[in-house]
């Protein structure tokens, strides 16, 4: 085990791992997280807790993290490179290890144009691969980027994230490749909607030995109604929503919308279970945290692993 | 101001930086002794056949030393012919040698102030043969007002 | 070339409101090309504000001159006769001939008229882009020649980032995705194993204010030893 991480034990028991999402409060009240872990607890293996999303202000991820520890749940520390360089990052770092987060997925992040500050300034020190590779780097070899020593190296289980469905197409299994080589021990994808580009997408990086050398987690988000859909189609990067899930939707009525979104999320789980390279789903319930054991239970993933 | 009282006030800028740089110019057009090892400096001479036009003490000759020789009175056509030499022939790059310490991108660049008092300036590639009006920024009417007599702006 | 666009008049003219007399001053170099700060535009700005000034506390006298280049001394003195004849300067250089102009002339005050924008190209008449932004350790032998330290809106060197589609950057569908773009050029030279290997960690290289001084230079003026 390359960390003391619940997720890792999880996943090297071949266990198909379920992992949930947060979303930190746009304000200082830690009894939202409490509410919201409130529905998770024993419904997922780890939540990952969000890094000011779409570039919009929020409770800082590390603190909701810490908070998240307090209610009995594993937190997915969320990092992303627009807002830090690597001396803030590297000390966020260790400091979320010291809190008892095992467990940091590395993003880019969105470009701040998207969120509530457009005209901040960007850092964007290091990009998410280096991020990658950094975090590596202080686990393994003990050092900081710098190569300086580090007293009690913070000993992560680390994610990365992929999006099969971004442009160049044919280049995305390559830059998963690339994360990979970088240091990646997890990758949790994008939400999936389009399933024959998914097919063909963990076909690639199963014949290329991709899912040998890293847990591939497949991304869902149930549509909560037709309304989501189209927006998420039309206004959301790098997302590809199919034309059959909107069809599909508008063909029930509207109060069954979202029942019929969470069928089409447990039918997708149904086959990740059975996909080859598919080690687990991340469940993005998108501020509907409170269906997640509704979710989990029809898709068949409970009872979790206890945290040992 | 109407064009002859317009001409007259552009003649006497020129007669005025003329008469400023008199002495300078006079000692260096002088000095000058045609050796042409300036031309050996110059990459634009270089990288145009050895066109002589593109000699540096050529360019200084035929702009400054014209202008300086005929007080400034040169007509519309001699002017584009120096315009072409000083802007078009040289881009100021101050790299051009004299053996006899002759600063000849300060001449070059007194031919630029020369001709700029009579309005001609460099022409660009990219705005070869659009009119002006195109290029030449123009304000909103609005803001050619006064300005809000703001205290706070005020010192 | 460095990229200026002029700003609005009502900022110029506020900037120089208890001024009497002001010495509008030209740059021959870059801002000529892009048309914000050469001799016709120190001539129309002359204009314009003579215009509409007539206030009490606009300036009463407004002069107009351009020098060759205003990040070089030789031709910064060419000012030297007019500066001492006005209260104020505007310069319409970029951000570097305005500093320069301030430093020789440090008893007056001195105001911008443009806003210097980036390093960048003609791509038709008065329209210019960005391709450079100086980051001192280039890198485009690498990426085909297409930068994404400027292209790409999140200065990625691992990119593409999950957000470009249909070859579009995340951030509009009107700017093209610099790694999309990079992938394409490098794929049609065959050279696509340049993006496949990790893109290290940068020593970032403009973090304080650049400085070149060429090695056949460096006992003139640090007496440093060749």
């Amino acid at each position: 085990m390359k960390s003391e991480s619940n997720l890792e034990k999880v996943l090297t028991d071949s266990t198909f791992a379920v992992t949930g999402e947060l979303g930190p409060p746009r304000g200082t009240s830690a009894g939202v997280i409490s509410e919201k872990a409130h529905y998770l607890k024993e419904k997922v293996d780890a939540v990952n807790i969000t890094d000011n999303q779409t570039a919009v202000v929020r409770m800082s991820s590390l603190a909701a993290s810490a908070l998240l520890i307090r209610e009995g749940l594993e937190p997915n520390y969320q990092m992303v490179c627009r807002d830090r360089n690597r001396i803030a990052m590297q000390s966020d770092i260790l400091g979320a290890y010291a809190l008892g987060i095992r467990n940091i997925l590395c993003l880019s992040g969105d470009h701040q144009q998207f969120g509530d500050h457009p005209k901040s300034k960007k850092v964007f020190d290091i990009d998410s691969i280096q991020l990658i590779g950094m975090v590596k780097k202080m686990r393994d070899e003990g050092v900081f980027l710098s190569g300086e020593e580090i007293a009690e190296p913070p000993r992560m289980f680390i994610g990365a994230a992929a999006n099969p469905f971004g442009d160049p197409l044919e280049f995305r299994v390559h830059r998963l490749a690339k994360k990979i080589a970088a240091g990646a021990d997890f990758i949790q994808t994008q939400c999936i909607y389009n399933m024959d580009r998914f097919r063909e997408w963990i076909k690639q990086a199963h014949d290329m030995g991709l899912t040998e050398k890293a847990y591939i987690l497949a991304g869902v988000t149930p549509m909560k109604s037709v309304g989501m859909a189209r927006y998420m189609k039309n206004n959301v990067p790098g997302m590809d929503v199919p034309e059959s899930i909107i069809t599909r939707l508008k063909g029930v009525d509207k109060k069954q919308q979202a029942s019929e979104g969470i069928a089409i999320c447990c039918e997708q789980i149904e086959e990740f279970k059975e996909m080859p390279g598919v080690a687990g789903v991340h469940v993005m319930a998108i501020e509907w945290e409170k269906r997640v054991p509704e979710i989990t239970e029809k898709a068949g993933l409970l009872p979790r692993p206890e945290p040992s | 101001m109407n064009d002859s009282q317009q001409k007259k006030a552009e003649a006497e800028k020129t007669r005025a930086v003329l008469n400023h740089n008199q002495a300078k110019i006079k000692l260096c057009l002088e000095a000058c002794a045609s050796c042409s090892i300036c031309a050996e400096s110059c990459f634009l001479f270089n990288n145009n056949n050895h066109d002589p036009r593109f000699m540096p003490s050529y360019k200084v000759i035929n702009s400054l030393g014209v202008l300086y020789k005929k007080k400034g009175r040169v007509g519309t056509e001699q002017l584009k012919r120096m315009q072409d030499l000083v802007w078009r022939n040289c881009v100021l790059c101050t790299r051009c040698y004299c053996p006899l310490g002759i600063d000849i991108p300060d001449l070059i660049a007194l031919a630029r102030s020369l001709l700029r008092t009579r309005g001609v300036c460099g022409v660009y590639p990219h705005t070869l043969g659009a009119p002006e009006e195109e290029y030449i920024m123009e304000w909103d009417p609005q803001e050619l007002s006064d300005p809000d007599e703001d205290p706070d702006t005020q010192r | 070339m460095v990229k200026a666009e002029i700003k609005q008049l009502q900022e110029i003219k506020t900037s120089v409101i208890g001024y009497s007399s002001i010495l509008i001053t030209g740059c021959g170099g870059c801002v000529s090309v892009c048309l914000a700060g050469g001799q016709k535009e120190v001539e129309n700005l002359v204009t314009k504000l003579r215009l509409s000034c007539k206030a009490d506390t606009a300036p009463k006298n407004i002069g107009g001159m351009t020098v060759e280049r205003q990040c070089e001394a030789q031709f910064l003195s060419q000012l030297d006769q007019e500066v001492p004849k006005y209260e104020a300067l505007i310069s319409m250089a970029c951000g570097a001939g305005v500093q320069y102009l301030a430093e020789r002339f440090p008893d007056k005050p001195v105001f911008p008229a443009v806003n210097t924008a980036f390093i960048g190209i003609n791509k038709d008449l008065g329209w210019y882009e960005e391709r450079c932004q100086a980051c001192g350790d280039c890198v485009l032998g690498i990426t085909g020649g297409i930068c994404p330290v400027t292209m790409c809106a999140k200065g990625l060197l691992n990119g593409p980032c999950g957000g470009p589609q249909n070859g579009s950057c995340e951030v509009s569908k009107d700017i093209p995705c610099a790694w999309v773009t990079i992938y394409d050029r490098l794929k049609a030279q065959g050279r696509l194993n340049n993006i496949l290997d990790i893109f290290a960690v940068r020593e970032w290289q403009n973090q304080t204010q650049g400085s070149i001084v060429l090695d056949a230079y460096k006992s003139r003026y640090t007496g440093e030893k060749k």
